[in-house]
């Protein structure tokens, strides 16, 4: 029974498996399952196994049972992006028309669904290439329309639900906040923090476990045998460099800098710096990158030992990167490209990441991002990215 | 199936939604763990407290710490005691019978019970990730063995279990695997009206809406580590009420006297005094 709502999940990208299936028969065949609700309520927490995969769940069940229509892949990216689109639409027609290519009085002509309706044939049409353009929705501009994963309100509160159908349920989608593999967001932070706390050097196994002793003696019938535990070395000093330029990365700053902040007592020394774009000879210790200057060359003064933490998207223009005088600030011009600069850092701190709030998918479209990530390990700067890089920074 | 089955469906002082019933009511009759998560304080904790209260059976809280060994949850071996019993020799235990030695863990205790329990497995995310696959192992088999008196332990009522993790990362595929899953949303202000109702029966309506109005706000505010959750704001309520000189009117002014029972870190304090000061919290 259910065999091909049962495959639908499996096409849609949710991980169930033959067993929870047979699972889910049980509970049929055991008549525990007496409506369409229970069958909601039941294959849900039998077959679907973390919340990230409810809203997904949802929108199978409404499509599979009511025939509601399946969003697009990217649906959820969209909704948002069309949100802010319209937004934006109403302070500046001129530039949307521009965007869309029609002109502002046919927009003006147009239903907001009418435009919602343009607008997603539109990105349709533009599937796979709109990384880098200026005015497109993307990833990588530095248009203002929205980038995936970014939650403006934070997570909302999804809801209780009481005597409503299972489809009508289904159809709310009360989960799609849980549903984003993407980038960090505030409600993350607690969860980012214990990702950070395997930021620790472990040394040598020299301190004796008393109480395991003991109990190895007596098992021994009164033979000592002495047990050993991995004692701690010193704390680690971290570099956190923050590309704090221009708005595309303006989301994420305060959520990494209070992971690092609430992180700072576990360890020795963390350094906070800002760049734009990407790092020439200097870092700079405030926000405003203006009153305190850090040349770089005087890291190599710093033990080699620093985790050097980049975050930035690592998008621009690809001369900004190359060009000696590449920088889009006249007085950080020093002669040398950025790319020799970041390879130098590259080289003093060993144990280096770039964290990039970018989509994964998006990287290969731009050139700055594939040349930057040949000389740092590149990772997301979500969850699993970050544990990730941990994991990479840890590494002997 | 047989009708006599027995039914979950709330208790006393725990406000319960038809869906998580109907999932906490399959998982029984399919004898299978239910593993529950989502924000702190959204009662992941306190259902396995209402499914015992209701059904009448005794509850084993087995509270997972990260140092945790899945022995010690299964028994312990008291291996001082009986080197000291045979050194002194001045107790009734037989030194030579090492099952006298023997203590049940949390676990053992919920397999050995003369009746039906629910055993509730507090915060898995904490351990690592062998002792959770090591213990779904132990839950699905029912069964495990102490290796000092080579002895099988068989469960004699299959305990109704509750397992609760923190995490948002999810938990390995083999442990998954053997559990259902539910993820307890945190409730909306209407909810949590009825959950106050539920706690402080005689409340006052103007309290009430300024206390609720006032914390979904705070609970709003950017960069707080540890949001306040159901348990601060229950506490908090006690707190205005306890206080004499307040009155309902002074939240709507803006006002927010002890903060310090809704956020517990100071960073957060220091924030959320922050900005209560800044603008009026209506």
């Amino acid at each position: 029974m259910f065999i091909t709502f049962f495959y639908r999940l499996k096409e849609a990208g949710i991980p169930v498996s033959p067993t929870s299936f047979l699972r889910l028969q049980k509970a049929l065949s055991a008549g525990l399952v007496a409506s369409l609700n229970d069958f909601y309520t039941a294959s849900r927490a039998i077959l679907v196994k973390s919340e990230r995969y409810f809203d997904l769940f949802d929108q199978v069940f409404a499509h599979h049972f009511e025939g509601a229509e399946m969003p697009l892949r990217e649906g959820i990216d969209l909704d948002e992006a069309i949100q802010a689109l319209l937004q934006e639409w109403l302070r500046d027609p001129q530039m949307l028309a521009d965007v869309l290519g029609i002109d502002a009085a046919e927009i003006g002509k147009l239903s907001p669904e009418e435009l919602i309706a343009y607008f997603k044939a539109r990105l349709a049409d533009q599937k796979g290439r709109h990384a880098g353009g200026s005015r497109w929705i993307g990833t990588g501009g530095t248009s203002p329309v929205g980038h995936s994963g970014y939650h403006p309100g934070g997570m909302r509160v999804g809801g209780v639900s009481r005597n409503k159908s299972a489809v009508k349920v289904a159809l709310d989608r009360r989960y799609r906040d849980y549903s984003h593999q993407g980038p960090l967001t505030q409600a993350m932070v607690g969860e980012a923090l214990k990702r950070l706390r395997n930021l620790v050097p472990t040394g040598p196994k020299d301190q004796v476990n008393v109480e395991a002793t003991i109990y190895q003696a007596m098992k021994n019938g009164g033979e000592i045998e002495i047990v050993f535990d991995r004692s701690l070395r010193d704390r680690l000093k971290v570099i956190l460099a923050i590309d704090n330029g221009g708005w595309s990365m303006d989301p994420y700053i305060p959520v990494v800098q209070t992971v690092f902040d609430y992180a700072r007592a576990q360890f020795k020394d963390l350094k906070t710096y800002f760049f734009h774009n990407t790092i020439y000879d200097i870092l700079w210790k405030d926000p405003a990158r203006y009153r305190k200057p850090q040349r770089i060359d005087e890291f190599v003064r710093c033990d080699p030992e620093t985790r050097l933490i980049v975050v930035g998207d690592a998008s621009m223009a690809p001369y900004e990167l190359t060009a000696a005088e590449g920088s889009i600030h006249i007085e950080e011009r020093s002669g040398r490209p950025s790319f020799e600069r970041l390879a130098f850092l590259a080289e003093t701190f060993r144990h280096c990441a770039w964290l990039n709030p970018m989509d994964e998918r998006y990287w290969d479209y731009s050139q700055t991002v594939k040349a930057i990530g040949r000389i740092f390990p590149m990772f997301t700067l979500s969850l699993d990215g970050l544990e990730k890089a941990i994991t990479h920074l840890m590494q002997k | 199936m047989t009708a006599d089955r027995p039914k979950f469906s709330g208790a006393s002082r725990y406000v319960l939604d038809d869906e998580l019933a109907s999932i906490v009511n399959i998982s029984m009759a399919l004898e299978m763990p239910l593993l529950l998560k989502g924000e702190p304080g959204t009662g992941k904790t306190m259902l396995a407290h209402a499914i015992a209260e209701n059904l009448g059976m005794p509850l084993i809280v087995l509270n997972v710490k990260s140092s945790m060994k899945l022995v010690e949850a299964l028994y312990q071996y008291d291996t001082l005691t009986r080197l000291n019993d045979s050194r002194f020799g001045d107790s009734r235990r037989d030194v030579s019978d090492i099952e006298a030695y023997i203590k049940m863990g949390k676990i053992g205790q919920a397999f050995t019970a003369a009746e039906r329990t629910v055993l509730l497995i507090d915060e898995i995310d904490k351990a690592d990730t062998d002792f959770q696959d090591d213990m779904l192992d132990v839950l699905d088999q029912m069964e495990f063995d102490i290796i000092e008196i080579d002895k099988t332990v068989k469960t004699r009522h299959r305990p109704v279990i509750i397992i609760t993790s923190n995490a948002k990362k999810d938990l390995s595929d083999p442990f998954l695997g053997r559990c259902n899953f539910h993820h307890i949303a945190f409730p909306e202000p209407k909810v949590m009206r009825q959950i106050i109702r539920v706690h402080f029966p005689d409340i006052d309506g103007d309290l009430m809406t300024g206390a609720v109005t006032a914390f979904y706000k705070l609970r709003e505010l950017d960069s707080v580590e540890k949001k306040p959750a159901t348990r601060e704001l229950l506490n908090w309520i006690r707190a205005l009420r306890a206080d004499p000189d307040f009155h309902p009117r002074e939240i709507e002014k803006g006002a927010v006297p002890y903060l310090g029972v809704l956020f517990k870190k100071s960073q957060d304090f220091a924030r959320a005094v922050a900005a209560t000061g800044r603008r009026s919290l209506r």
